[in-house]
C-alpha cells in the first residue's frame, strides 16, 4: 500500500522565541517493510541553519535553528511510502522465554538492531517491577515467546484505557500504569519495561497509522495520529516483530515506520531547546492518504 | 619486641615509639601497612612513627590541631547528597581528615605507579574500540551487554573521534591490598575522577602542621604532577593559550568544594551549563563581554547530562547542542563524553584479557573479577553461591527491588528475599554481578592518643600529557569506619587520609614555578562569566544590606538605652527606625509594634525574616559560595565569622545594652571584609561588579535614610539617627559647629562628594567603574547603563540642598534601581537573549 502521509506540528508561545535548536524526526526511512518514495520537511519560519544526519539507531536526524524571533512556528512534514510488511507466519515460531533470554545476551556485535541496546532500563522505559509482574502473567513457563507477545497486547488493550486528555508526553510510565490509562506512548511504553524486566529485548517504534472512518462515513481531515508501537525480539531465529498494544495488532501495511530507538526520547518527532518562553500550545495534525 | 629491634636508625624517644607501636592491636585475617607479616613494623613507617614521636603527645595534638583548624578555616567541605538536580540544599560537611598519612616507599610506588600508567593506556585503547571499529565485539572478546548496559554508553559518540584524539585525559584506580599482599585495582574512574583536589588540600593542611617532618622524609611533592596535568589539558586545545573551563554540576553538587578548589587552582574558569551555549558549532562562554570561545571543558557533570538535546532530556545541567560541537571537533572534552562506560562493574572480568589483546601484555596490578550474571556459567556459579557471595548491580546502582543502593549480601537475607534474589539473577542476570567479600589490608589511623587499624581504599591519579601518563605521586586514601572496605565512599562515619610517597633521595622542594621565559606578562586574568559576574554584583548587595541592617540595629538599641535614661518621649526616632527594618523585610508583617528591645534581636537573629541581619548574611553567603574560586579563603572565613556572629546563639530574651553589643561586633566583621575587599582584591572585573553592587545599595539605602529621618521640622532626635545610620556623626560636627539642621545634613550625606558614605559618591564611583568595564559593541556608543549614571551624576551635580525635596531624592533613588535593572540586562544571564532555554516537545 501507498500511503501520502502530512504530518504538521504548530507551537504557539506565550512570548517571542528568540532562539531555538530543534532535532526533527520527520523522515521516515526505507528498510523494515518499507520504501520511501519522497520525503521532505519544512517550516515556518524558516530556519537559519538546517543539517541532516543519521542518529545510532538508523533514523533520519533534521537539526535547524532559528534566530529571528517568533511567536509561532510550524514542521510540516511530507512523505509518499510505500508500505509492503509480511504478515506473521500462521504457525507461531516456539521458542521459549528462556530461549530468547540466553540468545538475547549472546554476542551480535554493537550493530544498531543488536538486541544488546534494547535489553536495559532506558530514560523512559525504567526499571519499574509492577510492570514486569504485569508481562510476566502473559508468559508461563513452555509458552513460545511471541505467543506471549501477542497474548500480551491482548491484555494491554483490554485492561488500559485509550484516553488522550489522561497523560501527557512528559508523565511517568509508573503514572500511566497505575491508572491503566493512556496513549500509545504509554502503552508502549509499559510493554518495553515490563518485557526488559524479564529479559527480552523490545525496542520503541514511532510512526503512523492509518484510521479506516466508520463505514459510511468520509474521512475527516487531519483524523489520523502519530502513532508508537514496540518492537520484540524473539529470538535469533525469528528476530524482530512489531506489536502494536494500542490496536491488539501485529504492525502490518497499516503502519509506517518513522523511527526506531529505545524509548520514545531516541524518536519523539519533534524535540527542541528554545529560548524566550516557556509557555507553549501544541497542536498536531496527521493525514495518512492511500493512494494506491 | 624490644626498642632496639623496632628501631633499626635511631630515634630521640625510642621509648614514645615502643608504647605507641604496643597499642596498636591487628584485625584478625588482613595484612597491615604498618606491620609486616613477621610482626615487625616496616621500616619505612619508623621513619614516619620515628620523627612523630620526637613531639611530645601534646605537642602533636597541638600539631594535629592546626591542620583541623586548616581545614576548618579554609572551608573545605563535601555534600552528602547523590541528586544533583535535587531542590533541597544538602547539608555540607567539615572534611573528616586522618591526622596519620598512608606511608609508601619509593621502590614500591613506581610498581603501582607503572601498573597504573599501563592500565590508563589500555583503558584509553578499549574505548576507542568501543566508539570505534568494534572489533573486540565482532571477534567476540566482549559481550556488546556489558557496553550497552551501561547508562552511560552514549550512542551519539559512536563514530565520533574524540577531538584531541584522546578519550582520556585524568583517570583514577582504586587500589586495595589484598590478603596475599598485592595490590589490585578495585575499581576504575574514567567519567569525572573527583578527589585529586582533596588530596592536595589534605597534603596542605598535613603538611602545615608537621613541617618539619614533611621536609625531612623527602615526601614526594604533588605540585608537577597539577602543573602537567594543566598542561596536558591546554595541550589538547587548536589554539595557544585556550580557554580552559571546569564545568560543574554547581553548588549542590556533593564535591562543589573541589571543583571551585582546583579551578581556582589550576587556573580553570568555573562554569555551570547554562554558562556555556552552542552557536555555530562552537561551544561559548557567556561572558560580560559577549560570547566568548571555549577551547577545552574539563567536565565534573556526567557524560548522560552533557545535553539535553541529544542525551538525557531531563537534564537542566547541560549545554544544549554540546554533542553536535563535539561531532565538529570543534571543543575538547576532558574526559570525552562516553568515558564513563568503563566504570561498569561487569567489565572488570574481562579487563585482563583485554589487556592482552589490546596492548599485548599482562596486567601489572590485577583487578578483581566480580562474575558478571549475563553469561550462563557465570551466572550459575554465582547462584549456588549465592550464600557466600555479594551481589551488586552490574553498571553501578544496587540490586533491582532491593532496597539499599549498594551490594546485596546473599547471607543476611530471609529467605523469601534469597528467592527473589535468585529470580532476579535468573531474569535480569545482565544486571548483577557476584563477587567475592574480600579482606583489604588496614593502616593506623589516630584515635585520642593510640593507633588504630583500619581498611581503606587509595585513589591514585594519572593525567594525559604531551609526553605521555604522568601519575600523581600521592593519592586519595578514604578509611572505612567499618572493616569491609571495597566500597568506601566519604559518607557517614568515613575518613580522608593523605598519601606519602618517601622517596629515597631528597626531593625538589617546590617546582611550581614555570621558567620564566616562557610566561607571557598579563594582568587581566580573562574574561568574567556572565553568572559570576552576577553573584558577585548579589555578594556585595547583600553585604551593603547586611551592614546596613545591623547599623540599623545599632542605633535602634543605642536610641532604646537613652530613651529609657532620659525618658525622653519627644523623639520618635526608635519607631522610625523599626518601620525602616519592616519595610526590608526584617520583620514580620506590620502590626502596631512598639520599637522594644524584642524586635531589635528579631530583626537581628531571625531566619524566618528575609531581611534580617542572619538572613542576609546567609543569602551572601549563598552568592559568595558559587563564586568560591573567586574569593581568597580569608574572605570565606571572614564571611563564616560573620555568620556566626549573627548567629542566634542566646535561649535568654537578650537587653538593649547586650544587642548593642553583638549589633557592634557583627559590624566590626563586616568592616574587616569591606577591608579585605578594598585593599587585597584585585581590581579585576569580578571586584567592579561586587563594588557596584555595594554602592548602588548603599545609595539607594541612603536617600531612604534621608526620607524617612528629614522634614523640614525633623525632632534632633531624627537628625541624629540619620547621622548615625549614614555613619556621618563625626564629619558633620566638624564642619557645622551649630546643631544639627536639616538642608546641611542633606548636603552631606546626599550631595557632598567627598564624604564617602554620601550618594553622590556612590554615583561617581559607580561611574569609574561602568568606565571600566568592556563594552560589546566596539562602536564607540554608550550603553544604557552608562547613559543613566551619567545623567544621574549630572543630576546631582546641579542639585542643591535647600531645595532638594522628598520628591527629588526619590527620584534619584528610582533612577538607581533602573541603574541596577540595565546594569543586570546588560551583563547577566537574564538579558531578553538569553532567557534559561524550556524544552519543546512534540506529541506522540
Amino acid at each position: 500500500m501507498i500511503y501520502d502521509v502530512t504530518h504538521v506540528t504548530a507551537y504557539e508561545y506565550g512570548s517571542p522565541i528568540t532562539f531555538a535548536r530543534c532535532a526533527l524526526r520527520l523522515t521516515p526511512q526505507t528498510g523494515a517493510g518499507q520504501v520511501v518514495l519522497s520525503a521532505e520537511v519544512a517550516t515556518e519560519p524558516p530556519a537559519a541553519t538546517r543539517s541532516e544526519r543519521i542518529c545510532f539507531f538508523g533514523n533520519r536526524v533534521t537539526m535547524m535553528t532559528f534566530d529571528t524571533p517568533h511567536t509561532e512556528a510550524r514542521f510540516i512534514a511530507k512523505a509518499r511510502v510505500d508500505v509492503r510488511r509480511p504478515p506473521l507466519p500462521m504457525a507461531l515460531p516456539d521458542e521459549t522465554l528462556d530461549r530468547v533470554r540466553e540468545e538475547a545476551i549472546a554476542n551480535h556485535g554493537l550493530s544498531p538492531t543488536s538486541p544488546a541496546h534494547f535489553l536495559f532500563p532506558s530514560h523512559r522505559a525504567p526499571d519499574y517491577p509492577p510492570a514486569t509482574s504485569y508481562v510476566r502473567e502473559s508468559f508461563p513457563p513452555e509458552r513460545a515467546a511471541l505467543d506471549g507477545a501477542l497474548d500480551l497486547i491482548g491484555r494491554i488493550r483490554r485492561d488500559f484505557k485509550y484516553d488522550p486528555d489522561a497523560t501527557k508526553v512528559s508523565t511517568p510510565l509508573s503514572e500511566a500504569f497505575e491508572g491503566r490509562h493512556g496513549v500509545c506512548q504509554d502503552f508502549a511504553h509499559v510493554m518495553i519495561s515490563g518485557l526488559r524486566g524479564l529479559g527480552v529485548p523490545a525496542a520503541y517504534v514511532s510512526g503512523y497509522i492509518r484510521t479506516i472512518p466508520p463505514s459510511g462515513r468520509p474521512r475527516l481531515e487531519g483524523a489520523d495520529a502519530t502513532h508508537a508501537w514496540v518492537n520484540v525480539w524473539c529470538g535469533q531465529r525469528v528476530g524482530w516483530v512489531g506489536l502494536d498494544p494500542t490496536n491488539a495488532i501485529p504492525a502490518d501495511d497499516d503502519h509506517i515506520v518513522l523511527a526506531t530507538g529505545r524509548d520514545y526520547s531516541d524518536a519523539s518527532p519533534v524535540d527542541g531547546i528554545i529560548f524566550g518562553s516557556r509557555e507553549q500550545d501544541v497542536d498536531v495534525s496527521v493525514d495518512v492518504i492511500p493512494v494506491g | 619486641m624490644s626498642a632496639t629491634t623496632l628501631a633499626p636508625r635511631h630515634f630521640d624517644h625510642p621509648e614514645r615509639l615502643d608504647a605507641l607501636l604496643k597499642g596498636y592491636q591487628l584485625l584478625s585475617g588482613a595484612p597491615d601497612e604498618l606491620i609486616g607479616s613477621d610482626g615487625l613494623p616496616r621500616p619505612h613507617w619508623l621513619r614516619f612513627f620515628g620523627g612523630l614521636t620526637n613531639l611530645t603527645a601534646e605537642e602533636i595534638e597541638r600539631r594535629f590541631n592546626v591542620s583541623d583548624q586548616h581545614i576548618r578555616d579554609s572551608g573545605v567541605s563535601h555534600r552528602i547528597s547523590t541528586d544533583p538536580e535535587a531542590d533541597a540544599l544538602p547539608s555540607e560537611r567539615a572534611w573528616p581528615l586522618s591526622h596519620v598519612p598512608l606511608v609508601l616507599p619509593e621502590s614500591e610506588w613506581r610498581a603501582i605507579e607503572a601498573g597504573v600508567i599501563q592500565r590508563a593506556e589500555l583503558l584509553e585503547a578499549l574505548l576507542a574500540d568501543i566508539y570505534g571499529p568494534g572489533r573486540l565485539f565482532t571477534d567476540g572478546l566482549l559481550p556488546p551487554a556489558v557496553v550497552t548496559g551501561s547508562a552511560e554508553f552514549l550512542r551519539p559518540m559512536h563514530g565520533v573521534k574524540a577531538p584531541g584524539g584522546r578519550y582520556l585525559q585524568l583517570y583514577a584506580a582504586d587500589l586495595g591490598r589484598g590478603p596475599d599482599g598485592r595490590w589490585w585495582v578495585l575499581g576504575d574512574r574514567t567519567q569525572a575522577p573527583s578527589g585529586a583536589g582533596y588530596a592536595l588540600e589534605n597534603r596542605v593542611a598535613l603538611s602545615r602542621a608537621f613541617s618539619e617532618l614533611y621536609r625531612d622524609m623527602n615526601v614526594e611533592r604533588l605540585a608537577p604532577f597539577f602543573q602537567s596535568m594543566r598542561a596536558g589539558l591546554a595541550s589538547m586545545a587548536q589554539r595557544m593559550e585556550p580557554r580552559i573551563c571546569l564545568l560543574t554540576p554547581g553548588a549542590m553538587s556533593e564535591t562543589y568544594f573541589e571543583h571551585t578548589y582546583l579551578a581556582r587552582y589550576l587556573g580553570l574558569l568555573l562554569v555551570e551549563g547554562a554558562d556555556l551555549v552552542m552557536r555555530d558549532g562552537l561551544i561559548h562562554i557567556r561572558t560580560i563581554e559577549g560570547l566568548k570561545r571555549a577551547d577545552v571543558i574539563m567536565r565534573r557533570i556526567d557524560a548522560d547530562f552533557a545535553d539535553p538535546l541529544e542525551l538525557n532530556a531531563a537534564s537542566h545541567l547541560g549545554v544544549p547542542g554540546l554533542m553536535e560541537a563535539v561531532r565538529a571537533g570543534s571543543v575538547v572534552i576532558a574526559n570525552a563524553l562516553g568515558s564513563g562506560v568503563l566504570e561498569a562493574n561487569a567489565l572488570l572480568s574481562f579487563i585482563p584479557h583485554l589487556s592482552r589483546t589490546l596492548i599485548g601484555e599482562d596486567l601489572a596490578i590485577p583487578n578483581i573479577a566480580p562474575w558478571w550474571c549475563g553469561q550462563a556459567k557465570e551466572r550459575a556459579l554465582v547462584m549456588d553461591r549465592v550464600e557466600d557471595l555479594a551481589i551488586a548491580g552490574a553498571f553501578g546502582g544496587g540490586v533491582p527491588g532491593f532496597a539499599t543502593s549498594g551490594a546485596v549480601l546473599g547471607a543476611s537475607l530471609s529467605p523469601a528475599d534469597k528467592d527473589r534474589l535468585r529470580r532476579t539473577i535468573e531474569e535480569r542476570g545482565v544486571d548483577l554481578v557476584g563477587q567475592e567479600v574480600v579482606r583489604l589490608s588496614t593502616t593506623p589511623t589516630w584515635d585520642e592518643g593510640r593507633l588504630t587499624p583500619r581498611p581503606f581504599v587509595m585513589r591514585v591519579f594519572a593525567a594525559a600529557t604531551e609526553h605521555g601518563w604522568r601519575v600523581m605521586p600521592g593519592g586519595f586514601c578514604r578509611i572505612s569506619d567499618r572493616l569491609d572496605a571495597r566500597a568506601v565512599s566519604m559518607r557517614e562515619g568515613a575518613q580522608s587520609a593523605d598519601v606519602w610517597i618517601l622517596a629515597d633521595k631528597p626531593v625538589e622542594p617546590m617546582t611550581l614555578l614555570p621558567t620564566a621565559d616562557k610566561v607571557r606578562i598579563r594582568r587581566f586574568t580573562g574574561t568574567l562569566p556572565s553568572r559570576a559576574a552576577d553573584n558577585m554584583f548579589w555578594l556585595g548587595r547583600y553585604l551593603e544590606r547586611v551592614e546596613a541592617t545591623l547599623r540599623i540595629i545599632r542605633c535602634l538599641a543605642a536610641q532604646l538605652i537613652e530613651a529609657g535614661a532620659t525618658r525622653d518621649l519627644d523623639t520618635r526616632a526608635p519607631q522610625k527606625l523599626a518601620d525602616l527594618l519592616f519595610a526590608w523585610g526584617a520583620l514580620p508583617e506590620k502590626r502596631s509594634y512598639v520599637a522594644s528591645a524584642n524586635l531589635a534581636a528579631r530583626a537581628l537573629h531571625s531566619d524566618t525574616d528575609y531581611g534580617s541581619a542572619f538572613c542576609l548574611v546567609r543569602a551572601a553567603r549563598h552568592a559568595a559560595s558559587v563564586v568560591r574560586e573567586r574569593l581568597s579563603p580569608d574572605t570565606w572565613q571572614i564571611l563564616n565569622l560573620l555568620q556566626a556572629r549573627v548567629e542566634d546563639d542566646a535561649d535568654v530574651l537578650l537587653s538593649e545594652a547586650e544587642i548593642l553589643d553583638r549589633a557592634r561586633r557583627a559590624l566590626q566583621v563586616t568592616s574587616a571584609l569591606s577591608g579585605l575587599v578594598q585593599e587585597n582584591m584585585n581590581r579585576v572585573a569580578g571586584w567592579r561588579f561586587l563594588d557596584v553592587g555595594r554602592r548602588i545599595e548603599r545609595a539607594v539605602n541612603t536617600c531612604r535614610y534621608v526620607r524617612q529621618f528629614t522634614t523640614d521640622d525633623s525632632p534632633s532626635g531624627d537628625l541624629d539617627a540619620l547621622l548615625d545610620l549614614a555613619d556621618c556623626q563625626i564629619t558633620y560636627r566638624q564642619r557645622y559647629f551649630v546643631g544639627l539642621a536639616v538642608a546641611p545634613i542633606r548636603d552631606l550625606v546626599v550631595l557632598d562628594p567627598h564624604n564617602p558614605r554620601s550618594v553622590a559618591f556612590q554615583v561617581e564611583r559607580l561611574s569609574e567603574h561602568l568606565d571600566m568595564l568592556p563594552p560589546l559593541q566596539g562602536d564607540g556608543m554608550p550603553e544604557a547603563q552608562r547613559r543613566l549614571v551619567s545623567l544621574l551624576a549630572a543630576e546631582m551635580g546641579a542639585a542643591e540642598a535647600v531645595t532638594l525635596d522628598h520628591t527629588t531624592i526619590l527620584a534619584f533613588e528610582q533612577r538607581l534601581l533602573s541603574l541596577s535593572d540595565a546594569v543586570g540586562a546588560r551583563y547577566f544571564l537574564q538579558g531578553p537573549h538569553a532567557a534559561r532555554a524550556g524544552k519543546i516537545m512534540g506529541l506522540a
